[in-house]
């Protein structure tokens, strides 16, 4: 066809770099990222947003690995069934995991996206880093 | 369960590291690695199934029916721990992408230091996980993953033990001691009671079944205690059997009632693999949206005219200035993005300041992807840069040529970065497969001797010298490892550097390399790390202890862990051997330390134990460090067991090693080499005036050796390529006397000074990162 619709017209986005964050392991091994803000971001999003954002989910990954009531009910639960209530049931990690990716979708919707930003979820990463993937307008030129 | 992901790693991503391919590595089904699990449930099943049918019924008429009962759930208990421990993913480590790994230029060090409550702990590099392994994460060379918190791979359930199943193996081993002390207590009743009627079938069960508990026992309550002790110190067995904090602090430690806690109250931590992958539904969509610019930048926007230069150039100065300018990246995945490494710069601080110290972060598996990475290595035409400091052999690990590599065993090289641009890799690569032997003490040397060459002052000092913690000084490779940073510099430079005094100095740091080295087989062992810091005991004692027994150690020391525990951890591979065993000798001996460096052939995986020399990880008879390093040896175990078939998987015993006059080293050496050049004798010949296939070839003697080496002046025996008609002669004297784990470089090294090299006073050496220095001989 020789026309060209409307859409490819359109910008596209393309990765142009990304920026890794990565753990602070000033206090041990507990998840802890880092929250300096990278200087690649600096043009793209606001540093008190961005370090909220790391902050927010240094809490939650805090609240998952606390030795509360709850974990250690888990525990004795999960020793007299014979570990078989981890099966039917969700330990406590992954139930503040479940939390941190919806956290991390949302910023990722309402703030990062519309900047041409991703957050990545840092347990795909082994909660090792978290990816943040940098987007650049490319235009389609026919 | 990597027992399960071997052989599943073909079916998809779910069970596989890799981020998100489906390629399967090809991993041989060992069925060896089957047979201690299978041992272990049979005898566990088996004697319990004998002591139920058997004894249970007349002690539950006799006494109770509470007894059997008890058992039972004992035994159910014991079961559901050992089904966990073995099933369990104990914290594998997804495999980093490619895109996070761009970030690490060529100069990328092996190291990072990270503080960790006031003490510099040292992150290592996994070039088959390609990130820097987090504290207390250490790759598996049974499993071939990064494991977090990692304990010990354990034979007997073929799972390692990391942070996610440490605290099932723990109680397995606590239930398991009940049960044993239950069905031998109980047994023992029976037999009480049946004095007159032994030889009945019960009586003769129940004696059998009394028999293997009480064999069994006296292991596994070692373990047991030796596990209590670690969790109340807060230590993992990888740490304790590296000495890492003997002596020192640990920064992991909360308290004996929060270490306790921790490991058994705190909650499931996550599988990082197999996890359902959330689908990002966010749809990043231009035009985009920029914060707000703040004053200043608006004030420079209006002063430039409505020109962006100066904003742009005002960013790239702030992301860039922390560090010197890297030399330009001959990959740019991301072009036209200034690219500060912030995070990299607040880490490097401990680091080597000079971003061309070392750039030896081997960034491929040895073995698997040499010529890969070779010809795309080729192709980056990084050749020209090689200049600057061996740049090119950054992503090789130390001193590493391309070429070099592409040989089944790659070692480090000293080669001149100008003869690999000649495109010498493919000569090179037949050049050291020649010199493999000698090569090993040059790689080690390269890598490890690279940090050594550039510290003037042996390990010994490194535990005085810095007065942080123990934990630093028993890294003692912290600071050589900055200090090895800024050794290429200083040797392009043309100073005479250290392996001027190489003949000595590199000779008793070698010693201490190849004292750490000794102990760490396949890879391991945080032996050496132990003994370089405590060189001093270690060296005399191990001389005088190793002086006669150089032969008959390496066999030696298997059978005693087989004898004196049948029932632990016998050393199944190097690998695979579980830590386990070295607990044993602890417990039986009371010094561990000792005992485990004597009889620890290997660990169970390379630790993340920081090298004092960056060759440490390497099997001692090859020395290889990127390689060893790269991937915590699956190579090195299968290159320990090619080397050393007769003797033993172990590489000459800590004391041997460190005996220069040691026959049995020398020995090795020359099979080492003669073993080497038999495999590329033509081209060994071929290089530089066939000197190196002349030295390796004529094992006669350390003297031998060394004879291409000073023949050889402008010829590099050992190079890897053999057109290198640059004058790199490699630092032989000191590639030699780095070797690690063989007393190879030490008989070459003390005849060195005697064969002093015909060439004249002063010796171009290509050191580790392809810089050419000159030493005085």
């Amino acid at each position: 066809m020789a026309t060209h619709s409307l859409q490819d017209m359109r910008q596209q986005a393309s990765v142009a770099a990304k920026v890794f964050i990565q753990r602070d392991y000033t206090n041990g091994t507990v998840c802890h990222f880092q929250t300096k803000f990278p200087s690649e971001l600096e043009s793209r999003i606001n540093k008190q947003q961005f370090e909220e954002t790391v902050r927010t989910l240094n809490n939650l990954y805090a609240e998952a690995e606390k030795l509360g009531s709850q974990s250690y009910i888990e525990g004795c639960l999960a020793c007299l069934t014979a570990y078989i209530i981890f099966l039917c049931m969700e330990t406590h990690y992954e139930k503040v995991l479940k939390k941190i990716a919806k956290y991390i979708q949302e910023q990722n919707e309402k703030i990062y996206a519309p900047q041409g930003l991703l957050l990545t979820d840092p347990i795909e990463r082994g909660l090792r880093v978290i990816e943040v993937t940098i987007f650049e307008e490319r235009s389609l030129t026919r | 369960m990597p027992g399960v992901s071997s052989k599943s790693r073909g079916r998809g991503p779910s069970s596989s590291p890799l981020p998100h391919t489906t390629v399967p590595t090809a991993r041989p089904l060992r069925p060896s690695r089957y047979v201690p699990v299978s041992a272990a449930t049979f005898f566990l099943v088996g004697s319990t199934t004998l002591f139920f049918c058997f004894t249970c019924p007349w002690l539950s008429e006799r006494f109770s029916v509470a007894v059997p009962i008890y058992n039972g759930v004992i035994f159910l208990f014991v079961l559901a721990n050992f089904c966990l421990a073995t099933f369990m993913d104990p914290g594998v480590f997804p495999r980093a992408e490619e895109d996070e790994d761009k970030e690490d230029d060529f100069r990328a060090p092996l190291y990072k230091t990270v503080d960790i409550r006031g003490i510099q702990v040292r992150m290592k590099w996994c070039s088959t996980c390609r990130f820097y392994r987090p504290p207390r994460c250490s790759h598996c060379s049974v499993c071939d993953n990064c494991v977090e918190d990692f304990d010990h791979h354990c034979p007997w359930v073929n799972n390692c033990i990391g942070r996610r199943n440490y605290r099932y193996f723990f109680l397995f081993l606590l239930s398991l001691t009940a049960h044993i002390m239950a069905v031998f207590g109980f047994g023992l009743l029976f037999i009480l009671y049946h004095r007159q009627s032994v030889d009945r079938l019960h009586a003769i069960v129940t004696l059998a079944v009394m028999c293997v508990a009480g064999l069994f026992f006296i292991p596994v309550a070692g373990l047991t205690g030796f596990h209590i002790v670690l969790v109340a110190r807060g230590r993992t067995t990888n740490e304790q059997v590296t000495g890492k904090f003997r002596g020192g602090v640990n920064p992991f430690t909360n308290g004996c009632w929060n270490n306790v806690s921790h490991v058994l109250c705190s909650s499931q931590a996550p599988r990082y693999l197999g996890r359902k992958k959330c689908v990002q539904s966010v749809c990043v969509q231009p035009p985009f949206l920029r914060p707000q610019l703040t004053e200043a930048q608006l004030a420079a926007k209006i002063l430039d005219n409505g020109i962006q230069g100066d904003l742009l150039e005002m960013m790239e100065s702030q992301s860039c200035d922390a560090e010197p300018p890297p030399p330009p990246k001959p990959e740019l995945r991301y072009p036209g993005i200034p690219r500060g490494n912030p995070e990299e710069c607040r880490l490097l601080n401990k680091a080597p300041p000079t971003p061309t110290m070392y750039k030896y972060r081997p960034s491929y598996s040895p073995g698997k992807n040499h010529t890969a990475l070779t010809h795309a290595y080729a192709n980056q035409g990084r050749w020209e840069e090689a200049g600057r400091g061996g740049r090119a052999e950054g992503r090789l690990g130390p001193g590493a040529s391309p070429g070099y590599s592409l040989g089944g065993r790659s070692y480090p090289s000293f080669s001149d970065p100008t003869v690999l641009s000649g495109g010498a890799s493919r000569s090179s690569s037949s050049t050291h497969a020649s010199a493999g032997g000698v090569h090993v003490s040059e790689a080690t040397t390269a890598s490890a001797s690279f940090k050594s060459l550039a510290n003037q002052t042996p390990p010994p000092h490194h535990p005085s010298r810095n007065g942080s913690l123990s934990y630093e000084s028993l890294l003692a490779g912290g600071d050589d490892s900055d200090k090895v940073g800024a050794g290429p510099r200083e040797v392009s430079s043309g100073r005479p550097c250290t392996p001027a005094a190489g003949g000595h100095n590199s000779s008793f740091l070698m010693s201490q390399h190849r004292d750490a080295e000794t102990h760490s087989q396949s890879s391991q062992s945080p032996h050496h790390y132990h003994h370089s810091s405590h060189h001093h005991h270690s060296f005399l004692h191990r001389s005088s202890s190793s002086t006669s027994s150089s032969p008959p150690p390496p066999p030696q020391r298997e059978h005693p862990l087989g004898e004196l525990h049948p029932g632990s951890h016998p050393p199944s591979a190097n690998h695979s051997s579980a830590p386990p065993l070295p607990h044993h000798h602890h417990h039986h001996h009371h010094h561990h330390h000792g005992h485990h460096h004597h009889h620890h052939s290997t660990s169970s995986s390379s630790t993340s134990r920081p090298p004092r020399f960056a060759a440490p990880h390497a099997p001692p008879h090859h020395a290889y460090p990127y390689r060893t390093r790269s991937t915590d040896t699956p190579l090195g175990s299968s290159s320990t067991s090619t080397t050393h078939p007769p003797r033993s998987p172990h590489p000459p015993p800590l004391g041997k090693s460190l005996s220069y006059s040691s026959a049995a080293a020398a020995e090795m050496q020359y099979r080492l080499v003669r073993k080497a050049s038999a495999s590329a004798g033509a081209n060994a010949a071929g290089v530089g005036g066939g000197g190196g296939g002349g030295g390796s070839g004529g094992m006669g003697g350390g003297e031998i050796q060394m004879k291409p080496l000073s023949r050889a002046n402008g010829c590099r025996p050992f190079s890897s390529t053999s057109s290198c008609s640059a004058p790199s002669s490699p630092c032989h004297p000191v590639s030699v006397s780095a070797r690690p784990g063989v007393a190879y470089p030490s008989s070459a090294l003390t005849q060195s000074p005697a064969h002093k090299p015909q060439t004249g006073g002063v010796r171009k050496v290509t050191g580790v990162g392809g810089t050419t220095y000159e030493i005085s001989v």
